[in-house]
């Protein structure tokens, strides 16, 4: 397809929902083109359908003015659409490689070759720095190598239009970077990309052209020369957006949550957390910086017991809470946001009212009965306070757009009030006025008193939130540095396992020192 | 020879040979019952299935005196039959459990039915014609594995056969490949250009097309006449196989030898005289059927994530 593509008057209705109102969008060969939004404007959405995902309820979609009919992601695949969708389309339990060539039909009639197909793969994952195990589980890969997988997946069948939703999100900056190198090499072939992105400065980057989107319709298209992160946020959220927190000067209380030598192993055996010790006081936000896989998620499980832990232990305000399960940790004061919100943060069969009350069925009890009013009540506030976009509270939570899904989970951990709180990843894949609101409530539970355990892959998120920054790498903290003074480099540095003159490292990663990469 | 040696080799060939002979049709049923929930669709109804095929097949054979036709007949009213069920399991979406069930019973009371009519006054014969076991020369004459391994029916050795082309199709072809991936993620299988609900109907047809051969099996190679409860929890067992065998081919047909071993077991204790209860002997392969759906042996970790979860689109 080295042609234009066209959407033309695009209507999607999903039940109490208008996602796509009369959407246009042209895409021409050889350019990058970003799609921005706010949750829930209709861009997955309008994806999908080009993708053959979803069907569209009318419109037209023409590939150098000819019609085509995409009835299923088959026919896209054959027009040389493809498309990484924003949760991973991959079967856990395959190899990569046949995860790759799941679908196709190639060389040997029936017959599976995985031997040719891994040498392919290798190849072309040699082409773009993108590397990769043919033989290795994708269930166990890290989510950064899992969207290698789906890129690759997408070179292997030689797609010209790629449609990338949200790629960027659960990649570290080098992977970013790396992902950007193939999208300029893939234009340069002729190609086109669809970049959905809630980061601007991304856009501003490598873009050729964005359109924005706002309530399932197109507000404007426009040339990158001619736009700034400015217009666009204004365009998009409707007024400007300063993401800037204020974070009050506040004295640090008691030590809430302590963690002491702590080892943890993951599924594969593997030591992913070795011997690390931290505190977080009341009314202080403890950043984890560290690029993805480095142990964070293990030491978020661990510190909530929905992980075994092999030694050392988690303290409570004073109390030792190692071995208590997930339940009574909650009961004793300890929420959870995790990274996996589809998963492991919601129930996503279940209504956005039983979501947003998911543990906390007591609280709202009436007897042998569930006290259904002030529940109601108290999804009604929360999905206003987070402004989360659904069709109703009685909306199956699975149904919200990605952005809209985190929000209801932070939102009901939020309030659940506990004295400590751990939070992964909380806005990853929100756009610009969902992570203002965001980083106010964290404050907000901050200037409270709580104890925020605050893990982040974004810099700018844990210097403009964090009292202190501890750095992860391969399991240990690599040393603490206070936010206020801060330098990005010394951060980096540590990122990759190299530790700067004057961070409170203290004898912990003089070993270390030759071991990693610069970033 | 000594008196009691010589009753024990004969106790422990006829017990092998009989696990053998038990494990056939069972392991046939498993097998395509193991495409059915690679593909995401557990399909309770083969009991019935294999109940319409057992009543074919011996109806065809009663009529014809052909015993490889009415094997045949067997395989496709299994198809004609699942036509019926993959339509309730895909594209109705009802339980599978409940959709299930309800055709077993269906199954029972239709096959009654036809065999009350079609023989309703004529004499039924002592047997109709059926396979016979083979004699391999030199290799049944082996003592003990002579009689035991070679000297079952062709459809045993057939059945073997199709453990192994089983096995290849599942994990060596696209279409294999294709189908696991409907049952582990369908919404991965479908982005990837699979039709999902074409992957499920294909597993549980051919989870029908072995469940009526099964049926056959049992009346032309084991029972000779067709009987009401002559299925008599097979079909369950066959899913019981299928979770032992961790829903691959030639670990099934390993589980399905063990369960064939408990069977003969207790038929031939009871045929040699113990003082355990004959009910409880009797009980013996359902209560490892029990166990192994119960899943206390595992099983939950390996068993196709979409398992029973039907696939729904926008
Ligand atoms: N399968 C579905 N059934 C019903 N409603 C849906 C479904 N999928 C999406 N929606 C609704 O359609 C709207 C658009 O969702 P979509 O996922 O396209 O948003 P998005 O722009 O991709 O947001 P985000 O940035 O959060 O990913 C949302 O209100 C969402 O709740
Ligand atoms: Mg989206």
């Amino acid at each position: 397809m080295k042609h234009t593509l066209e959407m033309r008057n695009i209507v999607k209705r999903f039940p109490g929902v208008l996602a796509n109102n009369n959407v246009n969008l042209t895409i021409q060969a050889g350019e990058i083109h970003a799609l921005l939004g706010e949750n829930g404007a209709g861009k997955s959405t309008l994806m999908q359908i080009l993708y053959g995902f979803h069907s569209m309820d009318s419109g037209e979609i023409l590939i150098d003015g000819e019609t085509v009919r995409l009835g299923s992601p088959k026919d896209a695949i054959a027009l040389g659409i493809g498309m990484v969708h924003q949760e991973f389309m991959l079967v856990r339990r395959f190899s990569v490689v046949e995860n790759t060539v799941l679908g196709l039909r190639e060389g040997n009639g029936p017959l599976l070759d995985l031997r040719r197909a891994s040498e392919k793969l290798k190849d072309l994952s040699n082409r773009h720095g993108l590397a990769l195990d043919p033989a290795a589980e994708v269930g166990l890969l890290p989510i950064g190598v899992q969207q290698r997988v789906e890129i690759l997946k997408l070179l292997y069948r030689d797609a010209r239009l790629l449609i990338l939703d949200e790629p960027t999100a659960v990649l570290t900056p080098r992977e970013k970077d790396q992902l950007f190198g193939v999208l300029r090499k893939l234009r340069e072939d002729g190609r086109s990309v669809v970049l959905v992105t809630h980061k601007l400065a991304e856009i501003m980057e490598i873009a050729d052209r964005v359109t924005v989107m706002r309530d399932g319709q197109v507000v404007a298209t426009r040339e990158i020369g001619s736009t700034n992160g400015q217009e666009l946020t204004r365009l998009m959220v409707g007024r400007e957006v300063n993401l800037r927190a204020d974070k009050s000067a506040q004295k640090p209380g008691a030590a809430i949550l302590q963690v002491e030598e702590l080892r943890v192993r993951d599924e594969t055996g593997h030591e992913k957390v070795r011997g690390l010790n931290l505190e977080v006081h009341a009314g202080e936000i403890l950043g984890i910086a560290g690029v993805d896989g480095n142990g964070q998620s293990e030491l978020a499980e661990a510190v909530m017991h929905l992980r075994e832990i092999k030694s050392g232990r988690v303290i409570l305000k004073g109390a030792d809470v190692t071995r208590l399960s997930v339940a009574l940790h909650r009961t004793l004061g300890i929420s959870y946001v995790p990274a996996d919100r589809r998963h492991v943060g919601s129930v996503t069969e279940m209504s956005v009212a039983d979501n947003a009350i998911l543990g906390l069925q007591r609280k709202y009890r009436r007897g042998i009965f569930r006290g259904i009013r002030e529940a109601r009540e108290s999804a009604r506030g929360l999905v206003a306070r987070f402004g989360i976009r659904t069709g109703g509270i009685d909306f199956a939570a699975g149904k919200l757009s990605g952005g809209n899904l985190q929000k209801l989970i932070l939102g009901r951990e939020i309030m659940r009030g506990s004295a400590a709180l751990v939070v992964e990843h909380p806005t990853r894949g929100l756009d610009v006025g969902a992570v203002e609101a965001v980083w106010g409530e964290l404050l907000r539970a901050r200037q409270e008193g709580k104890a925020i355990l605050l893990i982040s892959a974004e810099l700018e998120e844990l210097l403009n939130l964090a009292d202190r920054i501890a750095v992860m790498f391969e399991g240990r903290i690599m040393g603490v540095v206070d936010a206020a003074g801060a330098s990005v480099e010394e951060i980096g540095l540590m990122m990759a396992g190299i530790t700067a003159p004057g961070a409170a490292a203290a004898g912990l990663g003089n070993k270390e020192a030759h071991r990693g990469e610069t970033l | 020879m000594n008196g009691p040696q010589f009753a024990m080799t004969a106790f422990v060939v006829t017990w092998l040979t009989a696990s053998l002979r038990l494990a056939g049709p069972v392991l046939l049923a498993a097998l395509g019952e193991t495409f059915a929930e690679q593909s995401g669709v557990l399909n309770i109804g083969i009991e019935g299935t294999i109940l319409l095929g057992a009543l074919t097949s011996f109806l065809v054979s009663f009529y014809t005196g052909m015993i490889w036709p009415s094997l045949l007949a067997a395989l496709l009213v299994g198809i004609a039959a699942n036509m019926i069920l993959a339509w309730m399991y895909v594209t109705v979406r009802a339980s599978q459990v409940v959709a299930g069930l309800v055709f077993n019973v269906l199954a029972l009371g239709v096959a009654s039915a036809v065999y009350r009519k079609a023989l309703g006054n004529s004499a039924v014969p002592e047997s109709i014609a059926m396979f016979q076991p083979l004699h391999i020369p030199f290799l049944g004459n082996l003592p003990v594995i002579g009689p035991v391994l070679f000297g079952q029916t062709i459809l045993f050795y057939l059945t073997i056969a199709l453990a192994f082309v089983a096995h290849f199709v599942l994990f060596r072809t696209n279409f294999g490949l294709a189908l696991r991936a409907s049952g582990e993620n369908p919404a991965a299988a479908d982005s990837a250009g699979i039709s999902v609900y074409r992957m499920r109907y294909a597993g549980t047809l051919i989870s029908g097309a072995a469940a009526g051969m099964a049926g056959g099996y049992l009346v032309l190679a084991q029972v000779g006449l067709f009987r009401e409860s002559i299925v008599s929890g097979q079909g369950f067992i066959a899913l019981g196989i299928v979770i032992f065998g961790r829903w691959n081919p030639l670990k099934a047909t390993v589980a399905a030898m063990v369960f064939g071993a408990c069977d003969a077991l207790q038929l031939s204790l009871q045929i040699f005289g113990t003082h355990v209860p004959p009910q409880l002997l009797l009980a013996l392969p359902y209560i490892v059927t029990i166990l192994a759906i119960s899943g206390l042996f595992g099983g939950k970790a390996v068993q196709p994530a979409a398992l029973m979860a039907p696939y729904i689109k926008d």
